[in-house]
């Protein structure tokens, strides 16, 4: 197992531009979300029953959580905050189903932090004005600038390697684990059937995939409400 | 007289080995260290399984909201660990330093700063950890408050984990992408 052995495989190739196996899951996340979205939006009645109850639960709960964490005037939030749990949460338990995670991707996460980062900048600015938003990276002390500036800098990298961490330690754990089980079935046992691999890894999977993936998408979309929400006071 | 210059002489046994085993014996080094991290997350779990107990005592009608709180933050207060164990399995499994060209000697401190640097997972692992105890706590408290509790534990302790990622970072950067070589 070399240095791919734990990157994103490559799919294809388009020309000279590989396109790899990130790029593919996100398309088919993307496809099932455009799907579903399509699908329960298409009949949708007063009286609402099926699908479309729960549907409007998820959507509630969503401007809920922004409500609670940017406050009542910024509830025009919530698409982007919904869109972002629900990308990102699908991207990390997308493991359980045999696809590798587009997040355990450093050009996933990254992409995505940085919208964050370009958003806490813009709404910080537009919302305080040149002057006031130039201004609070004096204080507490103009002397402070520099140390100010590295701590904007650093909350997109946290926040990308953050997710990025998560996931990738789930993959390569998971990875390990399977090629470990597929050696010992075939010397201890001597078995041509996947014997270990089909129950031992349940356990691990609800940890990682289900678990771990489910937290860190809420904490990204958490941390990307409290950035905005804390440069526009 | 032989001389008394005993890192001299010691640089100079360690260049009498192969490139290649020095690189594998300094991964090896460098995953054992790298699994020091481990005591954070101990300390932190443990902290967090005090209050668990301590709360339950006060408060037995709310063990199962408490408990579930507690297994919470210490699975997060688990991260640490895991992350040095990834590191530690990149060194054993998938070492990338193996076919780097390049001056043995600079591969083979990567490799053991690779691992040294993850040990700041202690920091993060004890912090989330404290941060879980007194989540349980509060929860052991107020029970109706649970979701309230646990979503501004869970964003502390996602803050509190910052300087375990910056490790992660150069641990991975002096693995995969080692800008030292080309020097």
């Amino acid at each position: 197992m070399g240095v791919d052995g734990f990157g994103p495989r490559v799919a294809f190739y388009i020309g000279n531009i590989a396109v790899t196996e990130t790029v593919t899951v996100t398309w088919f996340i993307m496809f099932l979300l455009l799907v579903f979205s399509v699908a329960v939006t298409r009949n949708m009645k007063k009286e609402a029953s099926g699908l479309q109850l729960v549907v409007e639960q998820i959507v509630g709960m969503i401007n809920n959580l922004t409500k609670q964490n940017m406050g009542e005037k910024n509830i025009a939030f919530a698409p982007y905050v919904g869109t972002l749990l629900l990308l990102i949460g699908i991207s990390n338990i997308i493991g359980l189903f045999g696809f590798r995670p587009p997040t355990a991707d450093l050009n996933t996460t990254m992409c995505l932090s940085i919208t964050t980062f370009v958003l806490t900048q813009f709404f910080g600015m537009k919302s305080k004005g040149l002057g006031g938003y130039g201004k609070g990276f004096l204080e507490p002390i103009p002397f402070l600038l520099p140390l100010n500036i590295i701590g904007e800098l650093a909350n997109p990298i946290s926040l990308g390697f953050r997710l990025f961490g998560n996931i990738t330690a789930g993959v390569i754990i998971m990875t390990l684990l399977y090629g470990a089980l597929g050696a010992f079935t075939d010397t201890l046992l001597g078995l041509t059937v996947p014997l270990l691999q089909a129950g031992v890894p349940a356990v691990l999977h609800i940890y990682f995939d289900l678990f771990a993936g489910l937290l860190q998408s809420f904490i990204f979309t958490m941390l990307t409400m409290v950035f905005i929400s804390g440069a526009m006071e | 007289m032989e001389s008394t210059n005993f890192v001299l002489k010691f640089l100079e046994w360690l260049m009498s080995f192969e490139p290649k085993a020095l690189i594998l014996s300094a991964s090896a080094i460098g995953a054992g260290f790298a699994m020091i991290a481990g005591i954070g997350p101990g300390i932190g779990q443990g902290y967090a399984a005090g209050k668990g107990a301590e709360a339950v005592s006060r408060n037995p009608k709310s063990q199962r909201e408490t408990t579930m709180v507690m297994l919470l933050g210490a699975a997060v207060a688990e991260t640490s660990g895991i992350l040095a164990l990834v590191v530690a399995l990149i060194m054993l499994f998938g070492n990338p330093l193996v076919d780097l060209k390049g001056a043995a000697l600079i591969i083979m401190a990567s490799a053991i700063g690779a691992g040294l640097s993850m040990i700041a997972g202690i920091g993060p692992g004890v912090g989330q950890g404290y941060a879980a105890g007194k989540g349980t706590e509060a929860v052991g408290k107020r029970p109706k408050l649970q979701s309230q509790i646990v979503r501004t534990m869970l964003v502390g302790q996602a803050v509190a984990q910052t300087t375990g990622i910056y490790a992660l970072v150069i641990s991975l950067v002096l693995l995969f992408a080692n800008p030292l070589i080309k020097l």
